[in-house]
């Protein structure tokens, strides 16, 4: 019994050059995992549509509409307002009308970050994301 | 001396439970590499409040203040981003785009992007924020 399991302990396969092959594979995966979380918004853009726009809404159904010019001016209302007054304006909107539509219409040459922070007010004004709109200003 | 032999032996370290944690972490990082496409270029992202971790990001998209596109660390024209993004998302078709906009950028140019992607039938599309 003692002689069969010596014979046993030798016949035992060398683990060595595939340790090898796993160290490495290990190291490979270490090296390219990217740890990189970047966060973001889902900013809704609807499809560019060919098709002529719908009659305009009635006064209670009208949007509330920001329009960021090429000098990146915030206007409202066709006034010029600080985009920080812009989340006093998206919270009162919102409470009077909840079902209307925020829009962000952004000239070709305003700014990025307008437009971000914008939507983000309007998000953490409790707007849905599918009613916040960013279109480009004709 | 075939006594010492055998002592020796003996001896050995126990492999096995190290090999068991190779194993697992070796399993563990080929599982969670995603082989990010990094745009290769710094950019000043806008703040937000609400942004949520883009998890599966793996193409990224970037667009400098001088509104000029990079993707894969080169820099793109527009009319290229489609093919360039096909291409990407055909290797890693759970991935998703992260578009990396400049918060001095123009937003025309983010948009025109936007659309390229969308055409490139990529169906999860984000802009990145700092948080």
């Amino acid at each position: 019994m003692r002689k069969f399991s010596k014979g046993d302990d030798e016949a035992e396969i060398n683990m060595t050059p595939m340790l090898d092959i796993v160290f490495i594979m290990l190291i490979f995966f270490i090296v390219t995992a990217s740890f990189l979380r970047e966060s973001g918004l889902e900013i809704f853009k609807p499809e560019p549509n060919p098709a002529p726009p719908p009659p305009p809404p009635a006064p209670e159904d009208k949007p509330i509409l920001f329009k960021i010019d090429n000098s990146s001016r915030v206007l409202y209302a066709l006034r010029t307002i600080d985009v920080g007054s812009a989340r006093a304006i998206i919270e009162r909107e919102h409470a009077a009308r909840p079902h209307v539509p925020v829009i962000i219409a952004a000239e070709k040459d305003g700014h990025m970050g307008l437009v971000v922070q914008i939507y983000d007010m309007a998000v953490q004004a409790k707007v849905s994301p599918t009613n916040i709109i960013v279109t480009e200003a004709k | 001396m075939r006594d010492h032999a055998t002592k020796e032996e003996e001896n050995e370290i126990n492999m096995t439970p190290m090999l068991d944690i190779v194993f697992i972490m070796l399993i563990f990082f080929i599982v969670t590499a995603v082989f990010v496409k990094e745009a290769g270029v710094t950019i000043f992202k806008p703040n937000a409040e609400t942004a949520t971790l883009q998890g599966q990001a793996s193409i990224m998209i970037a667009i400098t203040d001088t509104n000029e596109i990079h993707i894969n660390r080169q820099q793109v024209d527009i009319t290229a981003v489609r093919t360039n993004v096909e291409l990407l998302h055909a290797e890693n078709p759970r991935g998703t785009v992260v578009i990396q906009a400049d918060r001095n950028a123009s937003s025309g140019v983010w948009m025109k992007v936007f659309d390229e992607v969308r055409k490139a039938g990529v169906p999860k599309i984000a802009t990145a924020t700092e948080t």
